[in-house]
């Protein structure tokens, strides 16, 4: 008998049972939701996200700047990347690391960097998982000034950015750089964590979860000595949520 | 970890006498316990909520041989292993087996309860394995050779002098006492320099969704997300109740978690697993283990009266509500699990012989039960206990009752089933009891009732029962 077996047989055995039973359809948990519910639901989330847009941002806005993101509207795209680069300015950044997101290539934020003599990298997926290119991706975020992404989803109910690590989109990229930049596009801020966990579960029912995901929601934080609370333990000290108010969104 | 409950008492007196304690557990209340009470009025179905929560729970405890086995095949389809491990020392070994077969140098511990069961961050720094606690309060405690003081916040009773001096014993020279801010940022730079190198990494596990095979982080300093990033390995270890259904179930069980533990409507991260590093991915764990821990949880579940302590996510709202914990401190408790939790969770794992005292340890007020998220009715599991320890057990390795006591109850019943035993009874503790009283009262009993005494007076039996007194006072009338 594996491990498994014995383990599982104690649990059994522990509720009175001699066998596994199926149980029985519960309100509480969605388990029993089939794929076509899961499905329409997060399609429904995300239709949401986009009809009501405008409420959604107001609401962002506020609670964002509740969890501590310094948080910027802006009207277009030359706006927010001279924003980044006065950001990084700011904090004289010598080096800045951003992400393959589409959005930080949609406003022209290279050029702007560059220009004012930042060293730049970007973080594309080059070769194929070789123990020297994970180190050297680390490295890289462990010695970067500043973090730049863009969001997958954010969420209005707690000023929350969702991030699905991914080619393109390192694990530390807004984690280990001392300050980390956000860039938001209006249409992909969901009401709250259900529509988000929504989305999630109809994803996974039809296959396409990805591989891990973070919810950030302000700077890094403890208050662990005499209550007090700090920020900037272990992760960014600084961050700051962009929002990109463009027509063509 | 070896369980010290048998100290209870003693521990529980240093305690209180310690003012530099008291004034830290203060912090428990005003940051803790009002944080909860404000972001509950803040939530407009909160009631809604820990109800959801509570049928979750039940109904997963209900099914979970059923829900184990449905969430092990799904980390091992998404490419991770599971390992089964019925004690702390089968789980221990794991790790470390692994640690050695992997050629393993540095392990970053994120806060995990389960992991203080087995003691694995001492054992693995015995094993030769640098193994660091990364959660800052872990942290502390880890330097200072201590155990957590509170299930959120570890090192609640030290304060920033202490800490200074457990950083780094030139930064607390001289008299000025450094902010917490200095400190925060020295432990930063000290934990960077382990992140940096660390290869293999421990994490505990908030929630694991048996639907699809992921596990939840939920941090605010980003450790957990450090561990989840940078070693290539990354074990995460979970008690066997940690299980909830579908991924749907988390907006509910995140919400009434994060608002109980700190008041926050969310913690700063919330982290999600769902196996080893995606092949496209630049970094990150190749290798993702998952440790599904018993460690005589089993003898909560067949117990219908405490199985839904299983229900608990440790969000330590209890202990915050608790005015017994708020004054005798974590320590007290004698093991991983303190507070009202604990005083049930502990003496049936490590033995209600040693443990006795924790189930007392209570004045059955109900702030935990009405604290609970998930509605645990712990005061009523705490009568459940002090009657298991009173009736004493069959298992002579578990029987808590002293065979004197048993024999003075025993008297006691013998006593009352009868008119002329009773009175002769009476008269004869009547007779004992004199000798020790003043004015109709006992202000200090002798041993091994002193204890009694200590804080309230006993009354002085009467000398002639009631009955025998009227029919005095009728015969005189006739």
């Amino acid at each position: 008998m594996t491990a498994k077996v014995r383990f599982i047989n104690q649990v059994t055995k522990a509720l009175g049972r001699t066998k596994i039973i199926r149980p029985k359809e519960n309100y509480a948990t969605a388990i029993f939701e089939d794929r076509n519910l899961a499905s329409s639901k997060a399609a429904q989330a995300l239709e949401d996200a986009k009809a009501m847009t405008t409420t959604l941002i107001d609401q962002m806005v506020e609670s964002a700047d509740e969890a501590g993101w310094k948080v910027h509207r802006t009207d277009n795209f030359e706006e927010s990347a001279e924003l980044i680069v006065s950001i990084c300015e700011t904090h004289r950044a010598k080096f800045v690391l951003r992400s393959a997101h589409s959005v930080l290539t949609d406003i022209p934020l290279d050029s702007a960097l560059s220009a004012s003599g930042t060293v730049l990298e970007i973080t594309e997926h080059s070769s194929k998982g070789s123990n020297q290119q994970i180190e050297k991706s680390k490295s890289a975020a462990f010695n970067a000034d500043v973090g730049i992404t863009g969001v997958d989803y954010a969420i209005a109910e707690t000023g929350t950015v969702v991030l699905h690590p991914r080619a393109g989109v390192s694990r530390l990229l807004s984690l280990a750089p001392p300050t980390h930049i956000a860039v938001l596009r209006p249409g992909d801020v969901l009401a709250s964590l259900d529509e988000l966990f929504a989305i999630q579960r109809g994803d996974f029912l039809n296959g396409k979860l990805q591989g891990s995901m973070n919810l950030i929601s302000g700077p890094s934080k403890t208050a662990d000595i005499e209550g007090t609370t700090v920020t900037g333990i272990h992760g960014p000290l600084e961050v700051h949520l962009i929002i990109v108010e463009n027509d063509q969104y | 970890m070896k369980p010290l409950t048998i100290n209870f008492r003693s521990k529980a007196a240093q305690t209180i006498g310690d003012e530099q304690v008291q004034n830290s557990l203060e912090h428990v209340y005003t940051g803790f316990y009002r944080g909860r009470l404000n972001a509950a009025a803040d939530t407009h179905n909160w009631e809604e909520l820990r109800t959801k929560g509570k049928a979750i729970k039940d109904h997963t405890i209900a099914h979970l041989d059923h829900y184990l086995e449905m969430f092990s095949e799904k980390v091992e389809e998404n490419g991770g292993n599971v390992f089964f491990a019925d004690n702390a020392d089968e789980a221990r070994q794991y790790i470390t087996e692994l640690a050695t077969d992997r050629d393993i140098e540095t392990v970053i511990k994120s806060k995990s309860m389960v992991s203080e069961e087995m003691a694995l961050a001492e054992n693995m720094n015995e094993s030769g394995f640098e193994t660091i606690e990364t959660d800052l309060g872990e942290y502390i405690i880890q330097l200072a050779g201590e155990t957590p003081y509170h299930l959120i916040a570890p090192a609640v009773h030290k304060s920033r002098k202490d800490v200074a001096e457990l950083l780094d014993k030139d930064f607390a020279d001289g008299d000025r006492v450094p902010d917490a801010t200095e400190l925060t940022m020295l432990a930063r730079k000290q934990l960077r320099d382990v992140f940096a190198r660390a290869d293999m990494s421990v994490t505990g596990v908030n929630f694991a969704v048996a639907e699809s095979g992921s596990i939840v982080l939920v941090t605010n300093e980003g450790n957990g997300r450090m561990s989840t990033s940078v070693p290539r390995v990354h074990v995460a270890v979970m008690g066997m109740e940690k299980i909830i259904p579908s991924i749907q179930d988390l907006s509910t069980m995140l919400r009434i978690l994060i608002r109980s533990a700190t008041g926050q409507r969310i913690s700063t991260y919330v982290t999600m697993v769902n196996g080893p590093k995606t092949p496209d991915e630049e970094e990150g764990p190749e290798e993702f283990h998952v440790v599904i821990m018993n460690n005589g949880r089993h003898k909560l579940l067949k117990d219908p009266f405490l199985r839904e302590s299983l229900n608990c996510i440790r969000c330590g709202a209890c202990l915050n509500a608790c005015p017994v914990y708020r004054k005798v401190g974590g320590h007290a408790y004698g093991w991983v699990y303190p507070g009202p939790i604990g005083a049930i969770v502990t003496p049936v794992i490590t033995g209600l012989k040693d443990a006795n005292n924790l189930p007392a340890a209570s004045s059955l007020c109900g702030a935990c039960h009405e604290a609970c998220p998930v509605k645990i009715n712990i005061p009523r599991m705490l009568l459940e206990l002090r009657h298991k320890t009173a009736e004493g057990s069959s298992d002579p390795n578990e029987r808590t009752s002293k065979f004197a006591e048993r024999a003075i109850w025993k008297a006691w019943r013998t006593g009352m089933m009868g008119r002329g035993r009773f009175d002769w009874g009476a008269r004869l503790a009547y007779l004992l009891m004199r000798p020790f009283s003043i004015n109709g009262w006992i202000k200090k009993a002798p041993p091994p009732i002193s204890g009694w005494t200590l804080s309230r007076d006993f009354p002085l039996i009467a000398g002639e029962s009631l009955k025998s007194r009227l029919n005095r006072r009728r015969k005189k009338d006739i």
